[in-house]
């Protein structure tokens, strides 16, 4: 080590990151606020075109979701629809994730899930299932397997993720799912 | 209505200094140790800094995409280099290149030290390519030099996560990088979450261990193999 007159202060190691609830509108005013993330057009033209009023929506990232007000609702009881895009259920074990749905489903019987890949099996845990090799449709094969009394539909495009795809901003998987 | 836009390159960014400040800012999560700590007697750093301080051997090292300044005041022949022309507004020794095969060619075979810790642009591509970018800083490497290489898993495309065991995917590339040039691996650690319930039987939402440093960290002692790493 060099010399010093600074003291010096060890502590262990700190998340840096200061921007998560405000992440997307950073990312927007990249482009200079000029653009929409197709995927948030997505959601809302999924909520739209369904004819969906109440909506209850757990969310980490301020997403400026272009719906009425009213849509929201403050609990999961009065909602028509559960919209999960915070990415943090992406960071419970594969296994937490599917207990996880089978909790909302029981609140609400309809659920837009939003995933975000590159968290998924965060403590790598051996999964007993047969998964194809392509991880995006592992992902899906795996939610179909692991939810065989819910119909299980994947609305995500497929791309292999540089980085470049404000994953951040909204989880990159979506998936609608429902008790049969 | 607004453009709709899925990935970065759809639609042009602002071009301006700070724009260039904030993205830089985002991906070098040390420069807010540099920020907090150049104005301040005490300086703070992490128990990563300090492992890599104490096994830093003499001689010149380079700190690469990494906010390096930020450790300036304990390394005595430190050369910083990154990619972000906007890094010499506020760090004017530092070395800006656009290839990694610059190092090299600006430096020549002369480091005792490299140290990459972290760095966003090392990541987000698949492990052949964070191969081909060692090769790069191989090059500008003493023999015996000692190589500190740290990233997120989370950040390593083109591999599947619910297939792969974590564990084996990244030793094995260490393995194979050992074999690819003569980097002898002295140290590894590599971890990552572990998840039981809590009293309540819910999970937490933590990261894999160490999301500033990286949770998959190496070190390598190029065509030797002498030091002891503490």
């Amino acid at each position: 080590m060099n010399s010093t007159k600074k003291l010096i202060k060890v502590v262990e190691p700190f998340a840096l990151y200061k921007w998560a609830k405000n992440f997307k509108r950073i990312q927007d005013r990249f482009y200079g606020n000029k653009f929409k993330l197709r995927r948030i057009q997505q959601v809302e033209d999924f909520i739209t075109l369904n004819n969906i009023k109440k909506v209850y929506h757990i969310d980490e990232v301020r997403l400026d979701l272009d719906l009425p007000t009213n849509t929201f609702t403050n609990t999961v009881e009065e909602a028509d629809l559960i919209l999960v895009t915070a990415q943090g259920y992406s960071r419970f074990p594969c296994i937490g994730i599917i207990e996880q749905i089978y909790k909302w489903l029981e609140k609400c019987n309809k659920l837009y899930l939003c995933l975000n890949r590159h968290y998924l099996n965060i403590d790598n845990q051996k999964i007993d299932l047969a998964l194809p090799d392509e991880f995006q449709k592992a992902i899906t094969s795996w939610l179909q397997q692991s939810l065989k009394d819910c119909t299980v539909i994947d609305l995500s495009k497929n791309y292999l993720d540089y980085g470049e795809n404000f994953t951040w901003s909204l989880p990159d998987r979506h998936f609608y799912i429902e008790k049969k | 209505m607004k453009k709709l836009i899925e990935n970065f390159s759809d639609f042009p960014m602002l071009e301006n200094d700070q724009h260039h400040y904030i993205r830089y800012r985002m991906g070098r999560l040390k420069h807010q140790l540099w920020l907090y700590n150049r104005k301040r007697n005490e300086a703070t750093i992490d128990t990563h800094d300090k492992f890599v301080l104490d096994n830093l051997q003499k001689g010149k090292t380079c700190i690469f995409g990494s906010a390096g300044y930020y450790l300036e005041d304990f390394i005595s022949d430190l050369v910083v280099i990154e990619q972000w022309p906007i890094v010499k507004k506020f760090y004017p020794k530092a070395q800006i290149i656009n290839d990694r095969s610059e190092i090299s060619k600006h430096n020549g075979r002369i480091f005792d030290n490299f140290v990459v810790v972290n760095n966003r642009g090392d990541i987000w591509c698949e492990l052949s390519v964070v191969e081909k970018h060692i090769g790069s800083y191989v090059k500008a490497m003493k023999t015996g030099c000692l190589f500190f290489y740290s990233f997120r898993d989370t950040q390593i495309v083109g591999w599947n996560r619910l297939k792969h065991d974590h564990y084996n995917y990244f030793y094995d590339f260490a393995l194979h990088i050992e074999k690819t040039y003569h980097l002898n691996l002295l140290w590894h650690d590599i971890k990552f979450a572990e998840k039981t319930k809590d009293g309540a039987g819910n999970y937490d939402i933590m990261e894999n261990p160490d999301t500033t440093n990286g949770n998959i960290k190496f070190v390598f002692e190029y065509k030797s193999k002498t030091k002891n790493i503490k």
